[in-house]
């Protein structure tokens, strides 16, 4: 079907390219040494009503499979062209809501590999986005003016950047444990003040720092308390006791028998299924 | 649309389930149809998966039947389990011959003895006279030599009788044999037959001309010779069906005198009956009483005369006895799997028949004991009688005229008497046969007691042949240089004994002197016995040297291997001259430090693998002295494949030392890090967490120092980084260290804060390495790289908490639930399970040295196949750890070769759908939890992966394997595994030499669609490629320790950068393979199910594109411009990328 499609390209040229229902494809390449092209499909970003999304409507765009070598720098300059671009926000799925504000930190989320990755583009204007969707292309992701790495250089770049300097992590360590001490010291304090205050119903919070600790509640120590209740009952049963309980035995014993009498069969049958009794 | 569904095995674009039931397709070929059959069937369950049985509440506690009671009784006094009953009643089945079939044998035997006794008779001639022998026959027997005395005449049989297991109803299948004894008229034979080989020849006369006759009548399908039991001096005649019952049955004609012609006192093993005079030509020095005896001569007449008795004999014992036909055909499919039964004094079916018989006679066999506990009490009688020593008598006479137990001992090696007190059944059997069936038999003993095994699979249904029994195989060719021994070893009465089969002359004396000289470092010496031969009946019988090889079998003692000297006798005794003439010139006088001087051997090995090889040394040694064998014709097969685990530039070692040098480098780090001063908690354990540690990392890591002018400088951080302009700097990967801090109140509790804590200590840990012992070192959030001797470690602080922390959910009501998220599993694993798994493996390490070897080689071979990527470290580790711990039928292999075939053969064969494979460790599974784990195992099977590997430490959930293999991934592996043990195993078993060894390595490539070939100026580990370049690129290291104040190049390699690379952005369209040991190559197989076109959603558009099909827009993979992603994302690194479009046209 390669040669297929090469001849059906070859035929109709003008014909357009083809595009799902509401979006716009753009053909994207790597840069002009590239023969064939993946498509950028856009459209603008819209959600049902009722839906809540933090993306500003009519200004932003919504691009579907965007290559693992265009970055966000380098989409925001290929769609600068349609319009001043407010912000470029690479994702691996599409996502309603804008991601944190505040950066992440390189130290403890280092930068995942890329993959084909949806993009949410925030224009200044709308009709930026109008414009983008205009866009014939083929895009061209790098270019002389701005060669984008990949390959060999990337990862030599990448092998650089990962080689981080301590003191900056160590400043980064102390503030965040400076904000979290902060943080735990309130929540103490204010536990502290609640202590044996009863509500305004007359219930007292009882915790773990209280002057009597009470049992953590915890999946694992209510197993505990269950355990232990069970054992008190098994010790004071008796058994063999009865003639109706040896009687059960024999038959349990029977049962586990036949039990495993049939799972062996099982085997068994599977066993000659596979002729696994030809010794050799 | 979408790639062509036929083709490779590995497109799986049936559901997972179907996929892991071809697994098990390989396993047997039979199967393969069945299962095919089973495809056709839609929504039929899945065939060959076990369920968990459900039976209703009424069916398991209705009131039982007397008949279910006696049956459940049985099962109990009379097995082991119910499950063992009916494997051996399914056994049984497979191998009895059906009452079809016996009649139409019954048939067939009827018309031979019709045929035969229509042979017509000739008139009486010399014996050397053979003019009248019609042409287009041959004299199935070496007349050497040629004159002898007497005459010979044929006449139709006296008698025609059926002897042997067909008619006690013990024969077994696949190859039905019907032994027929013809009885010789009295005419024929005459007085002093006896002597020089006339008896023998005038049989082999017989024998001619039958076969003349009965070759010209179309009811026999092949008509031709065979040696009986491979003796040379007895040939028999085999007859075969003509047609479609060509297969069905073996009828063997076996020439015997007539009853009482031969007067036993003439043939005790103390006479003689070949005389020198005749045989050599001359007689011996001295006067004529000095004839020397002919034992085995002796025997072998016999032995026909005593055909009969011993058919009535065991017809008497076995008569009715199911339980004892039942035990002997068990006890034949035993002997077969061990390939202990064929050839020329193998231990063959007629060899225990009369062992049950005589276990009957002395009562440790009972008339009504089942087929299991007859197997049972002949494996427990041989394990615990050595018959080279106590030899046993089936004779109950006390006549004192019976010649005594001890002659035979003095003559014989292996004694046991028949019940005429004369004939010695074992005469033929070596010492060393009957020491390996002993072996076997406490193995089987052994394997019988512990419950937690299938044993019957084990013992009766695992075939051992010699290559994967024996830790290493030898081969003497051509064979002709052991008549040469024979001369040397001054073996001539022997030859004269033996009528010339100067290889089984030679065998017994060789065992013996390679015994003696392998000593402590031998557990078990084997030999193949030559193959019994068939040739047409033009044909002369094949001469002693065309008898194939003669392969002998070392098992070694792993203890014993360590040591290089074979310390002698102190040089004044006496035995000093024993020693030194038994060693030649390699017995040298050392004096010791205890001041004793001695006689002492040393031999020239340093590394573990050439300790390995000292057997190898001495075997060529004392061949070579002793017998006159050269070096040339023995082909040891040890350390062939040792090769493919021997690094760079090293020829001597196969890496154990490098690996030891590697975890004493580790051991001084974990001292430092103990006595670290200035952390604000304690190190309170440093535990390994890395292949290396653990004595499983393909190549071990040497001690680097890189050339600082082949990097860039990253003064400020003090680091290497690579250059543009370079070839790609040396691999290096960082051994992992966990390291546990003593416990405190102090720590965070929550998950974001408790990594910042680490981090610090991180850096803290980096701060006081560098300051208290000057080691380099740098600090990331999760780890701390230290550069020490040339060897990175990479340590990571663990808070043992973490996991738990990771794992706590509060339900809506505030209860804490503890719930395994993906966080929570990778941590507990890296930093709880894979130093415990570490240490376990690095303890099995130190009990069998060949663990290292092994796992490694199994590690190689699946990386070299493409497959490694699919497969964690650990799980291959396991897999080759459970070959030590559970060596079941086998020893624990003491050298990887044996290792690696074992490797093979588990993966190939292992159901892996049905059954985990337990890997006890320490041995902490009890027996109980082991058949626990089992029963529950196929309860929960829809959840665990594909390939189930239990620990002691993990007795649920499998760890290592949850993140693959993929079941395509494991099927291919077990394809290739299935395929690479007959070729393996082939070369080693060809005693001309084993050819390209590597032959194994390679990987198949035309099963791949796209082919992605890589550039070797950026493959760091190109030169551990399975072909190893003969030049690849500088690696900026210096060979000279120097200076190690900047941290070299951590963990660069581009081909695996890439790769990652791919398998984001392409993960869902393709599967990429790829080596990582230096392969030049990436495979790429197209995904076919996300070949078909799809509506278009926005969730999956990943690399597709939209076209319109019929009217409708759906998406399809754009492949032209992925192809050429490929070359992009890859630029430097790829050097062409191949598509063979053919197997991929949309």
């Amino acid at each position: 079907m390669v040669a297929r499609r090469r001849k059906r390209a070859a035929r109709d040229p003008q014909e357009g390219i083809p595009s799902p229902p509401g979006y716009s494809a753009v053909p994207i390449k790597f840069s002009e040494k590239q023969q064939a092209s993946h498509y950028l499909y856009m459209r603008e970003h819209r959600v049902r009503e009722g839906t809540n999304s933090s993306w500003p409507q009519k200004r932003t765009l919504f691009v579907l499979n965007v290559p693992p070598y265009c970055t966000t720098e380098c989409l925001s300059r290929l769609l600068s062209p349609c319009g001043p671009v407010q912000s470029v926000e690479l994702q691996e799925k599409p996502d309603l809501t804008e991601s944190a504000k505040e950066p992440k930190s390189k130290f403890f989320h280092p930068r995942p590999v890329p993959g084909f990755q949806v993009a949410y583009v925030v224009f200044q204007k709308p009709n930026g986005v109008s414009a983008a969707l205009a866009l014939k292309g083929p895009l061209l992701v790098s270019t002389e003016s701005h060669p984008v790495k990949s390959g060999i250089h990337k990862w030599l770049s990448d092998y650089a950047d990962s080689v981080l300097d301590p003191e900056a992590l160590r400043v980064e360590v102390d503030s965040f444990m400076e904000v979290y001490d902060k943080k735990i010291a309130e929540e103490e304090a204010k536990a502290k003040e609640e202590e044996g205050v009863p509500d305004e119903e007359g219930w007292v919070k009882v915790t773990r720092r209280s002057r009597r600790p009470v049992l953590p509640r915890t999946e694992a120590a209510s197993l505990r308390v269950l355990e232990r209740e069970k054992r008190k009952r098994a010790r004071k049963e008796l058994l063999n006791f009865y003639a109706w309980q040896h009687r059960e035995t024999k038959m349990e014993h029977l049962a586990q028998l036949r039990k495993k009498f049939e799972e062996d069969k099982q085997r068994i049958e599977l066993m000659r299924a596979q002729r696994r009794f030809r010794p050799y | 649309m979408g790639p062509a569904p036929a083709g490779t095995q590995l497109r799986g674009a049936a559901g997972e389930l179907e996929v892991m039931e071809s697994i098990l397709k390989v396993t047997g070929k039979e199967g393969k149809k069945q299962s095919s059959k089973s495809h056709t069937v839609p929504g039929s369950p899945v065939e060959g998966l076990l369920k968990p049985v459900k039976l209703s509440q009424a069916e398991l506690y209705k009131e039982p039947t007397s008949e279910e009671l006696n049956r459940l009784r049985e099962t109990e006094s009379l097995f082991h389990s119910s499950l063992l009953r009916l494997q051996v009643e399914e056994l049984l089945k497979e191998v009895r011959l059906s009452e079809k079939k016996k009649e139409r044998i019954d048939a067939f035997l009827q018309e031979v003895n019709q045929r035969i006794m229509r042979v017509p008779s000739t008139p009486e001639t010399e014996l050397t006279d053979q003019a009248w022998l019609p042409a287009g026959v041959q004299v199935p027997l070496h007349q050497v030599p040629y004159t002898v005395k007497g005459c010979f005449r044929f006449l139709p049989p006296a008698q025609v009788t059926v002897v042997g297991s067909y008619l006690l109803g013990t024969c077994i299948r696949p190859d039905i044999n019907v032994d027929i004894a013809l009885t010789m008229p009295r005419e024929i034979l005459q007085d002093k037959d006896g002597l020089n080989q006339r008896y023998f020849r005038k049989r082999a006369l017989y024998l001619a001309h039958l076969a003349h006759h009965l070759a010209q009548d179309p009811l026999f399908g092949s008509v031709c010779f065979s040696y009986t039991n491979g003796c040379h001096l007895k040939p028999s005649l085999l007859l075969r069906p003509h047609g479609k019952d060509e297969r069905l049955v073996t009828v063997r004609l076996h020439p015997c005198p007539p009853p009482d012609f031969f007067r036993l006192c003439r043939l005790l093993p103390s006479k003689n009956n070949v005389r020198s005079a005749w045989y050599r030509g001359h007689s011996p020095p001295g006067d004529g009483s000095s004839e020397p005896p002919t034992p085995h001569y002796n025997t072998w007449i016999l032995q026909d005369t005593a055909l009969e008795s011993h058919v009535q004999l065991l017809s008497t014992v076995l008569g009715s006895a199911l339980g004892l036909k039942d035990g002997v055909a068990l006890l034949k499919v035993w002997l077969r799997q061990r390939e202990l039964d064929k050839g020329l004094g193998g231990f063959s079916g007629f060899l225990v028949s009369m062992l049950v018989a005589f276990l009957v006679s002395t009562r440790k066999i009972h008339t009504t004991m089942s087929g299991y506990q007859v197997l049972r009490s002949v494996l427990q009688f041989l394990a615990t009688t050595d018959l080279t020593v106590n030899g046993i008598n089936l004779c109950l006479s006390s006549d004192p005229s019976l010649p005594a137990l001890a002659d035979f001992h003095r003559t014989f090696p292996v004694v046991f008497l028949d019940s005429s007190g004369h004939l010695n059944l074992c005469a033929d059997v070596t010492a060393s046969t009957y020491h390996q069936v002993q072996h076997e038999a406490r193995l089987s003993m052994m394997l019988l007691d512990s419950k937690a095994e299938d044993g019957f699979q084990l013992l009766l249904m695992t075939p051992k042949p010699m290559i994967r029994a024996f830790d290493h195989i030898l081969h003497l060719c051509p064979l002709s240089r052991l008549q040469a021994a024979c001369h040397r070893l001054k073996l001539w009465p022997e030859l004269q004994d033996n009528g010339g089969d100067y290889v089984s002359a030679a065998l017994g004396p060789l065992t013996t002197l390679l015994e003696q000289g392998l000593g402590s470092r031998l557990q078990l010496l084997a030999h193949s016995r030559p193959p019994v031969s068939e040739w047409a009946i033009s044909q002369d019988p094949p001469k002693h040297r065309e008898s194939g090889t003669l392969t002998l079998g070392l098992l070694l003692r792993p203890e014993g291997l360590a040591s290089v000297l074979e310390l002698g006798p102190e040089a004044d005794q006496p035995e000093a001259t024993d020693f030194r003439q038994f060693w030649g010139s390699r017995s040298e006088l050392r004096r010791f430090q205890d001041g004793a001087i001695r006689e002492a051997v040393v031999w020239e090995a340093v590394s573990m693998f050439q300790k390995r090889l000292i057997p190898h040394q001495v075997v060529t040694h004392l061949l070579a002295i002793h017998a006159d064998i050269p070096d040339t014709c023995v082909h040891y097969m040890g350390g062939l494949l040792d090769a493919l685990i021997q690094g760079l530039k090293e020829t001597s070692s196969t890496g154990e030392e490098a690996l030891a040098a590697a975890v004493r480098c580790y051991d001084d780090l974990s001292r430092l890090l103990w006595g670290l001063e200035g952390l604000p908690l304690t190190v309170s354990a440093v535990q390994g967490a890395h292949p290396v540690l653990r004595y499983t990392e393909v190549f071990p890591p040497t001690p680097v120092w890189p050339a600082y002018s082949f990097h860039e400088q990253l003064r400020e951080r003090a680091s290497l980084l690579p250059r543009p302009d370079k070839p790609c700097p040396a691999y290096v990967e960082p051994m992992t260290v966990v390291c546990h801090l003593e416990g405190s109140g102090q720590w965070p509790q929550e998950a974001e804060a408790i990594r910042r804590v680490r981090a610090a200590f991180q850096l803290r840990l980096a701060e006081l390495l560098t300051q208290q012992h000057g080691l380099q070192c740098r600090a990331t959030a999760t780890h701390t790289d230290v550069l020490k001797d040339g060897f990175v470690f990479r340590i990571r602080v663990a808070y043992q908490r973490e996991p738990q922390i990771l794992k706590e959910m509060r339900s809506p009501e505030g209860m804490i639930s503890l719930r395994d998220t993906p966080a929570s599993f990778r941590l507990e694993k890296d930093t709880r399970h894979l130093p415990l798994l570490t240490s376990a493996l690095h303890g099995l390490q130190q009990q069998h040295p060949a663990f290292s070897g092994v796992a490694r080689l199994a590690k190689r071979w699946v990386r070299a196949q493409l497959l490694g990527e699919g497969f964690t470290d650990e799980s291959l580790d396991l897999v080759a750890a459970a070959l030590f711990l559970h060596p079941e039928p086998f020893t624990p292999p003491s050298s990887p070769q044996v290792g690696f075939l074992r490797f093979l053969f588990l993966v190939s064969t292992f159901d892996w759908k049905n059954n985990p494979l337990i890997v006890n460790l320490n041995s902490e599974l009890t027996v109980e939890e082991q058949v626990e784990i089992r029963s529950g195992f196929l309860g929960t099977r829809a959840q665990l992966p594909v390939m189930v590997i239990i620990t002691p430490q993990d007795r649920k959930s499998s760890i290592w394997t949850q993140d693959g293999p993929s079941p395509q991934i494991l099927q291919q592996l077990v394809l290739l595994a299935a395929e690479a043990l007959p070729v393996l195993e082939k070369q080693l078993m060809d005693p001309r030499g084993p050819g390209d060894i590597r032959t194994v390595f390679r990987p198949p490539l035309d099963m791949y669609d796209v082919l992605i070939r890589l550039s070797p100026r950026h493959i760091p580990r190109h030169r551990q490629a399975v072909d190893s370049p003969a030049a690849s690129f500088c690696r900026g290291l210096l060979s000279e320790p120097g200076s190690s104040s900047l941290m070299p190049v951590l963990g660069y390699d581009p081909p695996q950068l890439y790769l990652a690379q791919l398998r984001k952005a392409f993960g869902e369209l393709a599967l990429f393979f790829y080596d990582q040991h230096g392969g030049e190559v990436i495979g790429v197989l197209w995904n076919p199910t996300s070949f078909r076109p799809q509506h278009f959603k926005a969730s999956n558009t990943k690399g597709h594109m939209v076209v319109s099909q019929s009217g409708e827009s759906v998406i399809v993979p754009n492949i032209e411009a992925i192809l050429e992603d490929f070359a992009i994302l890859g630029e430097g690194l790829v050097q062409t990328v191949e598509a063979r479009s053919e197997r991929w046209t949309v």
